[in-house]
Parts: structure tokens; sequence; C-alpha cells
């Protein structure tokens, strides 16, 4: 556990110290926050485009961002520093954690600001946190899990979106699902079933495969 | 200090990459500690892969090979504490200041004292009054130097130099020279290198010459 | 040889008699005649899937590349049968629904499969190293492989469906005519066996494949 908290630590330090994937991805966020509500004007009778624009700003801003993680130790060269003093899966749960605060920090940015311009009817707090929390668990493990594979390829960051997003259709859908059940006080129980049971599928499936991420 | 015992012992290994070239082909080899081991052989022989395969950073195609600590074999999962490895393709976080980096290192490898241990492994490289510059400033030599102090940030009992004088200068190459006196007396080291001073500093050697395929024991 | 012609005559016979001697079914009109293709395509779609899957986990546990070989034929096959299967399915929705494509679950659910086989096919392509290329390719399949329960069975139940349910319907009961259920499930054991004649002679190809480029 120390040692995943080291990682971690040595995440936040260098992102605090470069700030390339934050500013970028939050950059990104916003861009296209404002295309959407610039294009789709305010439409507060609308929850259900509105819980779908959400949830594509979301998927959209973590798509074009969290394969950094990797790449960046791919591209700097240091995957092999790490890989002599951790074990695979303790650089994973490690990254796992950190793209998982960084996913935080771009939706308390992002989330904020879709409410105020798209003028979304107020929400139900703890049913659209639980849900968006979720989602977000599960975005972050697929992302690490799919990231580190893709840091390996020819073309790095190029395949991250189309390979990732067979795995965040079912968090696409539920996430929707569950948001516009909450707009429209109807009941989220079922959603928030299938995202957990998915977050922790995925969590669980990753934990056994990350041992086989690095071995040449 | 007290001499670890250690000991080596690689079976029939065996690499390939793809399936076209046979990088590596049955090679045997066993080495108890103390004492220092070169690992010759021309360009593209294996040296690094061999090396690669003892750090357990790449899996053999065929074969085993074993690391024995006081007696019990290592699992390949267990053995990072027992090895340290440097090798020109290890690069460091640029963000980072040298102590930061090995402060890192430490901590990942769950040392019990990680600035004691980052600003030991500086002082005898001879990094320390630059030890709090970023990585991003420091030459090519200098960075050699910081591969050294990251491979016995830990104390390792076998240590492995891939082509350690690579970037130096004299002194660098004296830092060398203690570092692998100093580990030949308390463990293993190999040292990667066609370099014949380098070549002279360990009196056993495996040899990865296609051309004389065969491990000379001292 | 013989499996060739063996598998060529079993499919055309079945093919002749049911598409001139089995009887219509009311709803359906003639385009009941869709069935003995879309549903035997979509069949091995699914079993292709599984295959590739099942090989992929094998590969991590045994690391014999035979496994390998297996999942990337499969996948290339099953891409070709999902190619099939929604093609027939679209067009066949288009004479009953009115429109080649209206998400429908179990158009969701095909489009899910289709979207996968891309990604793993697309990354397998960028993957140097023919053991690199296995293990990380086997990883992702099975993380992937959690994706499938949600889309296949679990989101199909959340949404309605006005797909009919011919095989597995929710009384678990087959309600055909004889004559039909004969023909389709020839159709279905005959697609079967030309799944698994292609499966073995692309394997046997990649087999070769490799010796050749060892030998050069």
């Amino acid at each position: 556990m120390l040692k995943v908290w080291a990682i971690l630590m040595k995440e936040c330090r260098s992102e605090w110290r470069t700030r390339y994937g934050l500013n970028a991805a939050i950059l990104f966020a916003v861009t296209s926050l404002t295309a959407v509500t610039f294009a789709a004007g305010r439409i507060p009778d609308r929850p259900d485009i509105l819980a779908a624009l959400l949830w594509l700003t979301l998927l959209f801003a973590a798509l074009s961002s969290m394969s950094h993680a990797f790449v960046r130790e791919m591209e700097g060269r240091t995957m092999l520093l790490l890989r002599l003093v951790a074990s695979p899966t303790e650089i994973a749960v490690g990254k796992l954690c950190f793209n998982l605060l960084f996913l935080v920090v771009v939706e308390a940015v992002t989330i904020p600001l879709f409410l105020l311009l798209t003028g979304a009817p107020s929400v139900r707090w703890s049913a659209f946190l639980g849900i968006l929390g979720l989602g977000t668990v599960s975005l972050a493990a697929s992302s690490t899990l799919v990231g580190a594979v893709i840091a390996q390829t020819r073309s790095r960051g190029a395949l991250f979106a189309g390979v990732s997003l067979p795995l965040l259709l079912p968090v696409l859908a539920a996430g929707v699902a569950g948001t516009l059940a909450q707009w429209e006080g109807s009941e989220i129980a079922p959603y928030v079933k299938l995202l957990t049971a998915y977050a922790v599928a995925l969590l669980g499936m990753s934990l056994l495969l990350y041992d086989h991420l690095w071995e040449d | 200090m007290s001499a670890t015992r250690v000991r080596v012992e690689a079976k029939g290994l065996s690499h390939r990459y793809g399936h076209r070239r046979t990088h590596i082909h049955e090679l045997a080899f066993a080495f108890d500690g103390p004492g220092a081991v070169a690992v010759t052989g021309p360009n593209g022989s294996g040296k690094s892969t061999l090396l690669r395969i003892m750090a357990g950073l790449l899996r053999a195609s065929a074969g085993t090979f074993e690391l024995q600590v006081e007696g019990v074999s290592l699992k390949p999962g267990a053995r990072r504490l027992a090895l340290g490895l440097a090798t020109p393709e290890l690069s460091f976080y640029e963000e980072f200041s040298a102590t930061e980096n090995l402060v890192f290192a430490a901590q990942a490898h769950g040392l019990a004292a990680p600035a004691a241990a980052a600003a030991a492994a500086l002082e005898r490289v001879g990094l320390s009054p630059r030890a709090n510059d970023l990585v991003a400033a420091y030459s090519s030599g200098m960075k050699q130097r910081l591969r050294l102090a990251f491979a016995m940030l830990h104390e390792p009992a076998v240590l492995l130099l891939d082509e350690p004088g690579s970037h130096l200068d004299d002194a660098g190459r004296a830092v060398v020279r203690s570092v692998v006196e100093h580990q030949a007396s308390r463990g293993l080291v190999f040292i990667a290198t066609n370099d014949p001073l380098e070549r002279a500093l360990a009196p056993r050697e495996v040899s990865l010459d296609p051309a004389a395929r065969e491990v000379t024991h001292a | 040889m013989i499996w060739r012609i063996g598998i060529f005559l079993w499919i055309a016979v079945t093919m002749t008699v049911a598409l001139l001697f089995a009887p219509l079914v009311p709803v359906l009109h003639e385009t009941t005649r869709v069935l003995y293709f879309h549903i035997p395509a979509a069949w091995v779609t699914v079993v292709a899937l599984g295959w590739s899957m099942l090989q992929s986990a094998l590969y991590l546990w045994k690391r014999d590349l035979k496994y390998d070989d297996h999942a990337a034929a499969a996948a290339e096959l099953g891409l070709i049968f999902c190619v099939a299967a929604t093609v027939s399915g679209s067009l066949w929705a288009k004479a009953m629904w009115g429109s080649y494509w209206n998400w429908d679950p179990r158009e969701t659910s095909i489009f899910f499969i289709l979207l996968l086989y891309g990604a793993y096919l697309a990354l397998r392509a960028s993957i140097e190293g023919d053991e690199k290329r296995a293990r990380l390719s086997a990883v992702y399949s099975l993380v992937a492989f959690v994706a499938v329960p949600p889309l296949m069975f679990i989101v199909p139940r959340i949404y309605s469906t006005l797909h009919p349910d011919p095989i597995i319907n929710p009384q678990g009961k087959i309600d055909m005519d004889p004559l039909i259920r004969e023909c389709f499930f020839s159709m279905l054991i005959g697609f079967t066996f030309l799944f698994a004649w292609l499966q073995k002679l692309r394997v046997r190809v990649a087999r070769l494949e490799r010796r050749f480029a060892a030998e050069v």
C-alpha cells in the first residue's frame, strides 16, 4: 500500500510541476462544453438531451486526456525505472488512483459549469453524485488498463478512444439513463446496481490482468 | 560490511525476438558471491537482453534463471529488492531533481529511510553537490552517474551494470571502479562491457560470443 | 476436402428445403426466410467471440502462441459473420420496422460486438512482436469480456425490444412449425461447422506464415 501511495504522490507532484495533462484536459472539457451548450442553447425542459450531453462531454474529456499517464512514461522512457522499483500491479493501482483523482478534478470544473450554462433543472444531489461517482470509477479503471496497453503499441495515443469505447458503452448507457431518471424523479436503483456491478467487475478483472501488462 | 551469501544460476536460458533471430541460445552458468563477473560479446550478442532477463524485466523464451540470497531462492516477483540494474536505457523524471527521483525510487522499493538512502547513493557517485538540480539540467555523464546511484540505492545483493562507463570521464570511471569493487566484496556484480579496462575489473566471465559459445569459470 | 464438400452440401440442401418448402411465420410473412441466414450468422458471431476470449485466457495461462493464433482467427472470422448478421438484420428491419437502423437493443448488442472486433483487430495490427501482440491483445480481450454480459443481456432487458424471440423467448419454449424448426437447426449446425472449418484453415495459415517468417 505504501508503494502505491509513493507512486500516486509521484504522479501528483509530476502533474503539479508540468500540468501537461490537467491543463489540456480541463481546456478540452470546457471547450467541448462551450461548443455543446452554445449549439444546443439553454434547454432546461429537455433532461433527456441534457443527460446525454453531460455524459458525452465527460466521455470525450476522459478519452482525450486519460491515455497520457502511461504514454508519458513510455515517451520519457521512465517506464523502466517504475518497473525496477514496483510490481506491475502496484504501478497500475497507483496510476488508477491518480486517474481517478484526475477525473474528479476535471469533473469538479466541468459539471458546475455544465449545470450553469445549460440551465439544467436542479439535481437530486445524492443520486446525481452517486451515479457520477460510479461512472467515474469505471471510466478510470478502463482508462488505466487500456492506457497501459495502448502505450505499448506503435501508434501510442491514437487508438485509445476507439479501443476504449466498447468498454465504456455500458457506462454511457447506464449513466445517461440514470442521470435522466434522477431528473425525472423516477427510480434510479437499477442503474446504480448496473453501474456498481460493472465497476466492480472491471476493477476485479483489471487486478487479475495487471501482472501481464509489462514483460519486455 | 558483511557479505551477503548469494548465488545465481542459469539453465538452458534462451531468448529470441519474434521467430527470426535467436538472441541467447541455451546459456548455462552458475556463480557464487562475492565477486565480479564480466558479460562479454560483440554488439547484438544479447548482453543487454541477458541483464534484462536477470533483472526480471523480460521473460525468457526457454530455460530458467535462479537467484538465491542466503540460501533462499527468490521468485521473479520478489527479486526487485535483491537486484539493481543500471542500463543506458534507464531514464529519470526530468521535472524532478536527482534527490526526488531517488527518494521516490526508495519509497517505491519500500526502504525504511528513503531520504538517507538517496543521499548516501548520491554521495557514492559524487553527485551530492548537484543533488537538488532538476535532471533536465544534467549532462549525459551526470545521468550515467545517477543510473549507478539508482542501481545501488537499495544495497542489492546482485548489481547488474550495462555499459557502466558510457558517457563518463576519468573521475566517473573511477566511480565505476569503486562501485564494482565495493559490490564485489559484499555480493555479486555483473558488468556487461566490451571495454578492456572494465573487463579487467572482473575475474570471471560469461561469454555471449556466438563464435565461442562457452562459459568460463574462474 | 471432405469437410468442404460436406458443409457445402449440408447448407445447400437445407437452404433449398427452407426456401422452397418451409411455411412462413404469420407475423413475419415473407421475411421469415431471413431466419435461416441471419440467426445462424449471429450465433456464429457470438460463438467466435466466446472462442476468441477463451483462447486469449488460455494464452495468458499457457503462453503458447497457438492459442493466440486461435484467438486472432476467431476474431477475424467473427467480424465477417458479425457483418453478415448486421447487414441481414438491418435489411430485415427495413422490411419489418420501416428503417434500417433504430438502436433497438438487439441492434445495439450486435453493434457493440462489431466495435469490439474492430477495436481488437486494430489493436493487434499496431503491436510489434508476436509475444507482445499475443499478450497485450489477450489482456484487452479479457477486459472487454466484462462488457459483454451488460450489453448482451442486461441492457436489452432494461430497454424493451421489438426484436422477435424465436429461440429464447420469455416462456423458454420453442414454438415453431416443425419443418421451420428442422431447417433452422440444420442451418445452425451447418454454420457452426462452416466456422469450425474456416477456423482450422486460418490457424493453419497463421502457423505457416510464422514458420515462413522464421526461415527467411
